[in-house]
């Protein structure tokens, strides 16, 4: 990224200060969100989503596993993002370890849920197959293919949309089937269900510049920012996870009014994801 | 169980309760849990604090707080590696790993990975990075035991390393966690309170500047009861933030005599 002048910085804090970002939004607007799904036809579920210039792709892939024991109706989630070197010079080799790191942990706080699975994206127990024996792992992967800002609500989004696409094959396993050693397991019928997601939650993003919050922050107005709190947000208006990201102190009431803010712009961004994830499901099964 | 005569060896077996460790989450009832060590819910573990841990270290303290325990050695400000670029600000290079016998399963420490980036984040607000420019201050946690709250016993430590070893800070870092579980706030989690919780809410404060640095949440919330944590939580943080000075100034006092 070209670094910015003394005057550029002026620019971008004044202009925030007067609710008139660069590129004429106002400080809580989003840019314009495009989802597309299925896009990686080899992957049980998949979706890309494009805010602005930054583009990101989530996939889900299922396989067939045994449950944790601790756990045994429910399958396994886990879930990785990856930096490609297509965003820039920088995320090649290992350049892209921290953000990636950073990025997976911020997103499984947000979308797994604690321990006890109380807070979790969707219900792992529509992954068993056979309670304590067998089970679907799944594996959501994110990658940022071109990087302008706002990664985090831009995978939350695209793991959403992902998620919504996926298919999980029914499986059949034959009655009276030994399950202690690998079973034939019937994956003939092309039957599928499909993963209630109504209760994934969405990112908002609150980046505070100066003395003002933006949501959905360019790349350029990041790299100006104090610090920024990541909230993931529900449709019942509840927090999923909350990040704080950036070195800066902040005082406890600004926090909590970041998270009402926050709160009340999810409302909107849900609205458009759903939208949005609707069409494109429904622009998939047309071709 | 020592041998008998001369007869064949004896030979020591685990007694029985020991191998019925995995139990089941047990289902509670919202006021009748009571914590293994009989505390409140809003009581936190007593904490002791000693630097000087680590002579070869510029700075170092350990920090036992219940059954967790935590060495932090701090290193520098020391030359940054020829392979980094010129920086006009100093730079700080956290790392926290675990023993292999920290857990009750060996080897289970390793999942934390994620625990030095969140050190360094926690700390990065409150050192003044322009007073060592063009050199680095290396931090290292090594946890001993695991026993519950484990990243916040670390970052406190650090920051009273970081206190021993000279290098100028805005104030020091006092860091506390609180987990749900079912209706309950639980301050200050053990090993077994963790692996049930709904949901976790962890703080890195400054306690004399009112400044959060770090938070991260877990589980699911409402915003009232975010902020009854937290307020639960600056409260403790500001309590343990005594704390950490008192252990600092016996160890000024101590080596001035």
């Amino acid at each position: 990224m070209v670094g910015l002048s003394a005057g550029e910085k002026h620019f971008i804090q004044g202009g925030i200060a007067q609710d008139l970002r660069a590129d004429g939004r106002k400080r809580l607007n989003y840019r314009p969100i495009y989802v597309e799904t299925g896009v990686i036809p080899q992957a049980d579920g998949s979706a890309k989503v494009k805010m602005g210039a930054t583009e990101v792709i989530a996939s889900v892939k299922l396989d067939l596993a045994r449950p944790n024991p601790s756990q045994p109706g429910k399958g396994k989630v886990s879930l990785f993002v990856s930096c490609s070197a297509t965003a820039g010079p920088m995320f090649e080799g290992r350049g892209s370890e921290e953000l990636s790191a950073e990025l997976s942990v911020a997103l499984q706080r947000c979308l797994l849920g604690g321990k006890s699975g109380a807070g979790a994206a969707f219900d792992p127990s529509c992954l068993s197959i056979v309670d304590g024996k067998l089970c679907w792992d799944a594996y959501i992967d994110g990658l940022v293919v071109s990087a302008d800002g706002n990664l985090l609500d831009a995978l939350g989004a695209a793991i959403k949309a992902a998620l919504t696409n996926t298919r999980v094959p029914v499986a059949n396993v034959p009655a009276g089937a030994s399950l202690d050693e690998d079973p034939d397991v019937d994956l003939s019928s092309q039957e599928t269900t499909r993963i209630d997601t109504s209760g994934v939650p969405v990112i908002v993003t609150l980046t505070k510049v100066g003395r003002h919050y933006i949501v959905d922050a360019t790349s350029e107005e990041e790299s100006q920012m104090s610090s920024a709190v990541s909230v993931s947000i529900n449709k019942e208006r509840r927090i999923c996870g909350l990040t704080k990201r950036g070195g800066a102190g902040l005082d406890p009431s600004i926090i909590l009014d970041m998270i009402s803010v926050a709160s009340h712009v999810s409302e909107q961004l849900m609205n458009k994801l759903d939208s949005e994830i609707a069409a494109a499901e429904a622009d998939e099964q047309d071709t | 169980m020592a041998g008998r005569g001369g007869s064949t060896p004896a030979t020591y077996s685990p007694s029985p309760a020991t191998q019925n460790k995995k139990k089941k989450a047990p289902i509670f009832t919202d006021s009748d849990w009571v914590r293994p060590d009989t505390r409140g819910f809003t009581q936190c573990r007593p904490a002791f604090f000693r630097t000087g841990a680590v002579n070869a270290a510029s700075g170092s303290a350990y920090a036992e707080i219940g059954d967790t325990k935590v060495i932090v050695s701090v290193f520098g400000p020391r030359e940054s590696k020829k392979a980094m670029m010129y920086s006009d600000i100093g730079r700080l290079n956290c790392n926290v790993s675990y023993t292999t016998f920290a857990t009750p399963v060996r080897g289970q420490g390793s999942d934390n990975k994620e625990f030095s980036s969140m050190l360094h984040k926690a700390l990065e607000g409150a050192i003044i990075l322009d007073s060592f420019p063009k050199t680095t201050v290396d931090v290292f946690a090594l946890v001993l035991e695991s026993g519950g709250s484990d990243l916040p016993v670390v970052i406190s430590c650090a920051s009273v390393a970081l206190a021993d070893a000279g290098i100028m800070m805005y104030d020091l870092v006092a860091s506390v966690s609180v987990s749900c579980l079912g209706k309950n706030l639980i301050i200050d989690p053990v090993l077994e309170e963790e692996s049930y919780q709904d949901g976790s809410l962890m703080i890195s404060s400054m306690p004399s500047r009112d400044e959060v640095t770090q938070l991260t949440i877990t589980g699911e919330w409402s915003a009232a009861k975010i902020h009854e944590a937290m307020t639960l939580c600056l409260d403790a943080c500001s309590k343990l933030g005594k704390i950490m000075r008192s252990c600092l100034k016996e160890a000024a006092l101590a080596s001035q005599e």
